[in-house]
């Protein structure tokens, strides 16, 4: 039963948070000092963030900005902007052979180059050879160019971000197709939908993100801790999971 | 019930949602369930998917007697049958025994403010009833025609759903709830915006702010989540959870 004040159980790493500004208006939260002070309130002890501006501009200058981000704890988990363009690949590739690159993510596929093996080859196969985790916005992709790609590239792991209500048709499908499909769950609240899922899937193929500062860090992270799914699995959604994509765990003892 | 606040959740849907997918949710026992792992004691639900009212009425009256405790009908009516609509609101009132309408002008040509509307608003005034839009930034939608209907109607309680759900339309109903008494502002909205919550009751009053969550098509538990987790007072989450809605509801 909750209350009228809430505190997580469980370790938690929100797996999906923006800094920086949108050129469609300012982040509440101008330094990394101030998104730390957001997250205490919440209880979210670490975060993958990415920049706006990777987002919207150039993944190449995003990634330059995001690096000023980070903080000296390493509760700010870099997660670098890609683009299947040669300069983009080449900085991810770097930053790889520094042993900083542990996940990356795509925006904007719906824009100039279809989501599809011909238009992606370059990026995907180095991803898949290297291991790197790819997170890719629902909102931002064709899902049939999506469900196809994946099925050309099994072995890379993707994680789905930002599932409405109206993604509600195709989110089981896209989890059955692909074995390697992780789904974050900021914007998913279809009644019950949480539990089903888990039931079906496993808590290994769900991870807690928030998507702030579109989306506030507290009320998924709230519902989460209100279903019948276990106490491990909430940790494993909560954090563990992503823990597990990133390789915090060996990151952490090198 | 949490810590002793009586949660009443005052946007929910009857009715089948198969074009997301949602093939099973237009069921009590779900509802329950999620209302229970949060403390929601009851929920407000009324069925949009019907113009002539009747059918839908009879299905959420149906929907509400299998556990009458826990949820509470609304009537809904369009003026896109203006033949029927206030038999229809007397029958679902004094037969049904629905406390307030809900009404829906997305499925209509007509702004909210424009005239087929104002039979239902007459009826409403007459008996000092709650009447809760789905508000947005759509032109049939728009919470500035509070301003227009608040003061010509001021014996009905208007609740803008979803408090306009983007910025600019949330702007329109904080300005409305300003200006008039009998405007209100429910919460459910898949835009979890940090700070909706804490603007809401800074800006509009936490005696304005009514929990909602728009089940099935949103879990009630993430809903009620915005409100636990915002920056704002016990006793406005109070009021906001429960306190202003058994006021509306006279529960």
């Amino acid at each position: 039963m909750s209350s009228l004040t809430f505190s997580p159980r469980v370790p938690v790493i929100d797996a999906n948070i923006c800094v920086g500004n949108h050129n469609t208006g300012p982040s509440p939260c101008q330094t990394p000092t101030e998104l730390l002070a957001e997250m205490d309130i919440f209880g979210v002890q670490r975060a993958v963030i990415y920049h706006a501006q990777g987002e919207h501009i150039s993944p190449t200058d995003g990634n330059t900005m995001l690096a000023n981000w980070l903080d000296k704890d390493g509760r700010l988990i870099p997660q670098w902007a890609v683009m299947p363009v040669e300069v983009s690949i080449k900085q991810i590739e770097d930053l790889y052979a520094q042993g900083k690159a542990s996940s990356v993510r795509l925006h904007n596929t719906h824009g100039n180059l279809p989501f599809r093996p011909w238009g992606f080859d370059n990026l995907l196969s180095f991803l898949s050879e290297v291991e790197i985790p790819l997170w890719i916005p629902l909102v931002d992709v064709d899902l049939n160019d999506l469900a196809i790609t994946l099925n050309s590239y099994p072995t890379i792991q993707t994680v789905l971000i930002g599932a409405h209500y109206t993604h509600n048709l195709a989110v089981r499908n896209l989890l059955l197709a692909n074995s390697n499909t992780v789904l974050e769950l900021s914007r998913y609240e279809p009644i019950g939908a949480v539990e089903d899922l888990v039931d079906e899937f496993g808590a290994e193929r769900f991870i807690y993100g928030s998507w702030y500062p579109r989306y506030a860090m507290g009320p998924i992270l709230f519902y989460l801790h209100h279903t019948r799914i276990s106490e491990e699995d909430l940790a494993l959604i909560c954090g563990g999971n992503t823990e597990r994509l990133l390789g915090l765990h060996r990151r952490d003892n090198d | 019930m949490i810590d002793g606040t009586k949660v009443i959740d005052f946007h929910g849907h009857v009715g089948r949602w198969e074009r997301y997918g949602m093939t099973e949710v237009d069921n009590p026992e779900i509802m329950l369930s999620a209302m229970d792992a949060v403390g929601i004691d009851v929920a407000c639900l009324f069925h949009i998917f019907h113009p002539d009212g009747t059918t839908g009425n009879d299905l959420t009256a149906k929907f509400v007697a299998q556990n009458p405790d826990r949820f509470v009908g609304f009537a809904y009516v369009s003026p896109t049958m203006p033949d029927r609509m206030i038999q229809e609101l007397e029958r679902a009132i004094d037969k049904l025994g629905f406390p307030a309408i809900k009404l829906y002008p997305p499925y209509t040509p007509w702004p909210f403010n424009e005239e087929p509307w104002h039979p239902i608003y007459e009826f409403a005034e007459e008996r000092g009833l709650s009447i809760i839009f789905h508000t947005d930034h759509f032109k049939n939608n728009r919470p500035r025609y509070f301003e227009e209907l608040a003061p010509q109607y001021p014996h009905v309680n208007f609740v803008s759903g979803h408090s306009g759900n983007v910025p600019e339309a949330r702007a329109e109903a904080i300005a409305a709830a300003q200006k008039y008494p009998n405007v209100y502002l429910e919460t459910c909205s898949t835009y979890r915006t940090p700070g909706v919550i804490e603007e809401l009751v800074e800006k509009g009053g936490a005696d304005r702010v009514l929990y909602g969550s728009d089940m099935p098509l949103m879990d009630p538990r993430p809903q009620i989540g915005k409100i636990i987790t915002a920056q704002i007072s016990l006793e406005a989450k109070r009021m906001a959870l429960g306190g202003n809605a058994a006021r509306l509801l006279k529960l």
